[in-house]
């Protein structure tokens, strides 16, 4: 029943493990250099109104937004900030900020939160 | 009214040490469960939690997300999703309820053990949240299954699972027992909240939920979305101990304690969630392979995050990096092929198009991994559907408790690393997996995996019926090809 197992015990102690992901390793690793932070919100229209105040909230960045259908990332280089009055002009409706925590699946970054805004930052850049 | 914002007094009332009058502090707090480590009281008392929530708070917050959870399901019951779902991502299910359902629900206990016994009154504060988000998670993932029982016995799996000593349930348990329920507040606070829940917890409950909303299932998606909400807050507990901890020269301690929960994570993850995204769900909903999820939420997400607070990249980082194009083939393979080992149906995910989509996805697939499913194809389609089947034992890697896997075919690589411990010989899938034993070889040296169970005579009569029988498994709830092999037709048509 075990005849087969002497197949697995192939390869000697000690040498490194290697195979064609080799070179695709280093371009994985690329990954790792960036400096994105920001809110991952589950779709709907907290995560519509959070876009557009993070266009408001802060001026003179680039704000990507990747839709995943059942999430949107949003972020930006560094530091991204949403306030409580840019959301509920946003939404339309009165908002106050621990509410984001029902759509507020993820963040890149660390998070800072307050009765006033949130933010989403890095201490450190690669 | 005027109420005062909450950062005008939280810090204040949430400060709740007290120095003991009856009790030595040792005795209220004693190391082996609170984890100080030798920090004095004062410096964990400057924990500084980010992700801060009142009661009030917290109370009107998860009604609304379960008002939401619940009212999406309630509202989907009628449109029949189930009845007509890609057999695939049924499996998908039934995989992500059993392996997980009653981890959420332990890890209530885990919370607890940080709630009661951690020094500092933050990280107590927030896993009392911690502990009733868990308590949650447990409810509405076995109470969603719940509904489809009356379906077949395998959604039953979603509170059984992890009360078996199926091989899969084996894994996951030793995992989750390592991680959370043996571990002090503070291990609890590194391992569990932020190494797992920072990271990996986002690759099955929002990658997962991607492909959920691309294959139409927005209740599942809903679900364990909403159940991410809790887990982005609770696992901010680790991040403020993992400051304290380097501030206070334990840095070491704090980046071998991410290192062993990191690799044994992605090791489970490389058996539940890898084979589930790039061979369950069907091609169409594929948002992400697996690689590129994990690319995004773990490497330009999570190892970015740990960086930032001040640790370095684990040790293992090329291994790692190497393994995802890797890993999880050699899982898929394997679970396919001891398919009645499992409580789902494995999809076999290799129809020509599928093929076509992993060799995109990984430059090589059909060199390698092909290889060996096109010898389950001839076989199949030769009639000798006996072939396709598990006649022997794979070796299981006495960490991760899952088999040793690496690439086969022209990539050829596949290799045990071993260990003599004590006397006994311990097999291992990769250096990473030997090394988390060997720095705290106390905590796994008595533990049997199945084969060690196998070998020791515990598996009675000593052949597949016998191993089916100890892991749990009745006709009804044993796996076999998800789509009872109509996809071998592309095959049939393609020789004729």
């Amino acid at each position: 029943m075990f005849s087969r197992l002497k197949q697995w015990f192939s390869g000697t102690e000690n040498s490194k493990r290697e195979g064609k992901g080799s070179a695709m390793a280093t371009q994985n690793d690329d990954r790792l250099k960036n400096n994105k932070v920001g809110p991952v919100l589950r779709s709907g229209d907290m995560a519509d109104a959070a876009v557009d105040a993070a266009e408001i909230d802060n001026p003179g960045k680039e704000i990507s937004v990747e839709d995943m259908r059942a999430y949107l990332r949003i972020s930006t280089d560094g530091e991204l900030i949403l306030k409580r009055e840019t959301m509920e002009e946003c939404l339309g409706r009165p908002f106050e900020m621990k509410e984001l925590e029902v759509d507020l699946s993820s963040f890149a970054g660390q998070i800072d939160i307050n009765t006033d805004r949130a933010r989403f930052y890095l201490n450190t850049a690669l | 009214m005027t109420l005062l914002k909450r950062e005008d007094w939280y810090d204040l009332t949430r400060a709740t040490n007290w120095t003991p009058k009856y009790v030595s502090e040792d005795e209220l707090f004693p190391e082996e469960m609170s984890g100080a480590r030798g920090i004095p009281m004062e410096k964990w008392e400057t924990y500084d939690e980010p992700y801060k929530v009142t009661y009030p708070e917290y109370v009107s917050t998860q009604r609304e997300k379960d008002a939401g959870a619940y009212s999406v399901k309630a509202a989907l019951e009628r449109s029949r999703f189930l009845d007509n779902a890609d057999p695939g991502w049924i499996s998908t299910m039934q995989a992500h309820y059993g392996a997980i359902a009653l981890a959420e629900y332990a890890a209530s206990t885990a919370e607890a053990r940080m709630c009661r016994f951690s020094k500092a009154p933050g990280n107590r504060n927030m896993a009392t949240f911690g502990m009733l988000d868990e308590v949650r998670h447990g409810q509405a993932q076995l109470y969603f299954p719940h509904s489809y029982t009356r379906r077949n016995r395998q959604w039953d799996w979603a509170h059984k699972a992890l009360h078996t000593n199926e091989w899969g349930a084996i894994a996951a348990r030793h995992f989750f027992d390592d991680m959370m329920m043996t571990r002090d507040a503070i291990g609890v606070s590194i391992m569990l909240t932020f190494a797992f829940e920072t990271g990996f917890t986002n690759m099955q409950f929002l990658g997962l939920a991607a492909d959920a909303a691309e294959v139409g299932d927005h209740t599942f998606a809903s679900l364990i979305s909403s159940i991410q909400t809790d887990e982005s807050r609770h696992a901010q507990q680790g991040g403020p101990a993992l400051k304290i901890l380097i501030e206070n020269g334990k840095k070491k301690d704090a980046q071998q304690m991410v290192d062993v929960a990191f690799w044994r994570a992605w090791k489970l993850f490389s058996v539940l969630t890898g084979p589930i995204m790039d061979y369950y769900t069907p091609l169409e909903g594929r948002k992400l392979s697996f690689k590129e999820f994990m690319l995004e939420w773990i490497v330009a997400q999570f190892e970015r995050q740990i960086l930032d607070l001040g640790l370095d990249r684990p040790w293992y980082w090329d291994e790692f990096m190497r393994a995802l194009d890797e890993t999880h083939h050699g899982m898929h393979l394997g679970v396919w092929y001891w398919r009645p080992t499992v409580w789902w149906n494995p999809s076999a995910g290799v129809t020509p198009e599928e093929r076509d989509w992993l060799e995109e996805k990984y430059p090589g697939w059909n060199d390698t991994w092909g290889q060996c499913w096109d010898v389950i194809i001839d076989n199949l389609k030769n009639g000798k559907p006996e072939l396709t089947g598990p006649e022997t034992l794979p070796v299981v890697c006495n960490m991760s408790n899952i088999p040793i896997v690496g690439t086969p075919g022209n990539g050829w690589n596949v290799k045990d690393y071993q260990l003599e411990h004590e006397g006994r010989l311990y097999h291992f899938g990769s250096e990473p997996d030997r090394w988390c034993f060997q720095v705290d070889p106390e905590r796994y040296k008595g533990h049997l995996n199945f084969i060690d169970r196998f070998l020791a005579g515990h598996v009675q009569p000593p052949d597949l019926m016998g191993g089916l029988k100890y892991m749990g498994l009745a006709p009804g709830e044993m796996g076999d090809d998800a789509h009872n092999y109509e996809w071998m037709s592309k095959y049939a048509k393609a020789a004729s």
